[in-house]
């Protein structure tokens, strides 16, 4: 077992997805201290997805929602510790050591199960633009185009659900394909079916035209070049692995790990599950599968320090320790004349958040309201806001979703 | 949720799209956030439609926000 302090595990996992959770349940399972970190919330890719398709079978399909909440509950009943800060690098060894956002942990053994990230065009200006035209969630964002035309970046079967699912609310769907479709032809079936989408195959993103907002995308076919009127493109190429954040283990020419059988690195103590393994099959069942290899694996390599599979379970596992929640850290002096707003970086969600806030306000005859915000709406709050909310604020209004 | 934690009154304004995402983060984290649920999505409004969700999300959050002063 570990040696019991705060921040020392026998497994850390890096990312609390699909691959993530099961390899994390799968070490726990085994007996072991366990923490899995998410920068967000558990969920993973999955967080962006309203359906899942060809799950649990293929030609079937169900919502993402309660497959999130399965995993979550059963790593948790499993004894795993959820850990919410952004792993920032991994040092092999023994121990392994992991570097976050707020500080440094060991590990026995760490599991690597970031995902990739985002898909991204890769063009000047793509990254101000987030929120404001490009978007990588037909599920959370679609309805902000209905009626509006877009266009959808990619080549395979999420390529072609997320225009499917743009289609039953956009005026006009444009999939451009930067090569040929890899989409099956049963999804091909159904986007020829839907009048309002075009596919366009050889086709290049090659600039990006907006005034604040996006309006328009340069599209390069083999014969032409021209500007696509649309208000929304979604990518779904580009997306990245994690090369670099584990220091030695080579990554392929996307940035996912590389392996010697899809799940040991060349680093003894470190594995990778998930989509983020160089050459992975990027479906549900097989981070199911990866995470639960990869997290016996890892359970496997600390097996001899932990000893022979008796397992002393602590009581007050998963209980936050005392002194460290409402009473130490109530914000005892601030008075309720002290409220604030906290934005997500949205903009009508800051609109509604601002409006609530006046009637609050005028509800309670405040001076004044204090307000902060996330620097964007995907990430993670900043620590130093968050202190200075719960030092100087009583109440704390929160926006969240778009 | 961190707020909460932390002993701060932090009613949580959701669009409805996000709630799951809310509610598997509240298990995660083991606190049960004040939440007031918005029909989603609440970008693209226009300011008519954008006032009927202040005025759904105000008739919410008072009552809350009185009652966790004390008013209640």
């Amino acid at each position: 077992m570990s040696a019991g302090g705060d921040s020392s595990y026998d497994v850390a996992v890096v990312g609390a997805g699909v691959a993530g959770l099961s390899a994390a349940r799968a070490a726990a399972e085994a007996g072991l201290r366990v923490i899995a970190y998410d920068r967000l919330s558990p969920g993973g890719q999955l967080v962006n997805l309203t359906r899942l398709h060809d799950h649990p079978q293929p030609g079937m399909s169900t919502e993402a929602w309660p497959v999130v909440s399965e995993l979550v509950a059963k790593a948790e009943a499993a004894g795993v510790e959820m850990g919410f800060d952004e792993v920032t690098g991994v040092r092999a060894g023994e121990p392994v050591v992991v570097s976050t956002a707020g500080g440094e942990i060991t590990a026995g053994a760490v599991v690597v199960a970031t995902g990739l990230s985002a898909g991204r065009l890769g063009l000047p200006g793509e990254e101000e633009l987030v929120g404001r035209g490009v978007s990588t969630c037909a599920g959370c964002d679609g309805p902000l185009y209905r009626g509006k035309a877009v266009a959808v970046v990619g080549d395979d079967d999420w390529t072609a659900e997320e225009a499917l699912e743009l289609a039953e609310v956009a005026a006009a769907v444009t999939v451009l394909v930067p090569g040929e479709p890899r989409w099956t032809a049963h999804r091909a079936g159904r986007l020829a079916a839907t009048d309002h989408v075009e596919v366009l195959t050889g086709a290049t993103v090659t600039g990006l035209r907006a005034d604040g907002v996006l309006s328009g995308v340069v599209v390069r076919t083999a014969d032409a070049e021209r500007t696509l009127p649309v208000q929304g493109v979604f990518p779904y190429v580009g997306r990245r692995g994690p090369a670099g954040l584990v220091e030695g283990v080579p990554a392929d020419e996307v940035g996912a790990l590389r392996t010697s059988d899809g799940v040991r690195t060349v680093a003894a103590r470190v594995f990778v599950a998930g989509d983020c393994g160089a050459g992975a099959t990027q479906t549900v069942a097989a981070a199911v599968a990866g995470g639960i290899a990869a997290g016996e694996a890892a359970a496997a390599a600390v097996r001899p320090a932990a000893g022979p599979g008796l397992r002393i379970v602590d009581p007050t596992a998963g209980v936050e320790p005392a002194g460290t929640d409402a009473e130490e850290h109530a914000s005892g002096t601030a008075e309720w004349t002290e409220v604030a707003l906290f934005s997500n970086s949205k903009p009508n969600a800051t609109e509604l958040l601002r409006g609530v806030g006046e009637r609050l306000q005028a509800h309670w005859e405040l001076p004044e309201l204090g307000f902060a915000s996330k620097p964007n709406a995907s990430a993670a709050a900043d620590k130093d806001v968050i202190d200075w909310l719960s030092q100087r604020y009583k109440m704390v209004l929160v926006a969240v979703g778009d | 949720m961190e707020l909460e934690k932390r002993g701060v009154v932090a009613p949580l304004l959701v669009t409805s799209t996000f709630l799951p995402l809310v509610e598997a983060q509240a298990k995660a984290r083991r606190v049960t956030p004040r939440v007031i649920v918005v029909p989603h999505p609440v970008g693209g409004l226009n300011e008519g439609e954008l006032a009927e969700r202040i005025d759904a999300a105000a008739g919410a959050l008072l009552p809350l926000a009185d009652e966790a002063r004390g008013d209640g």
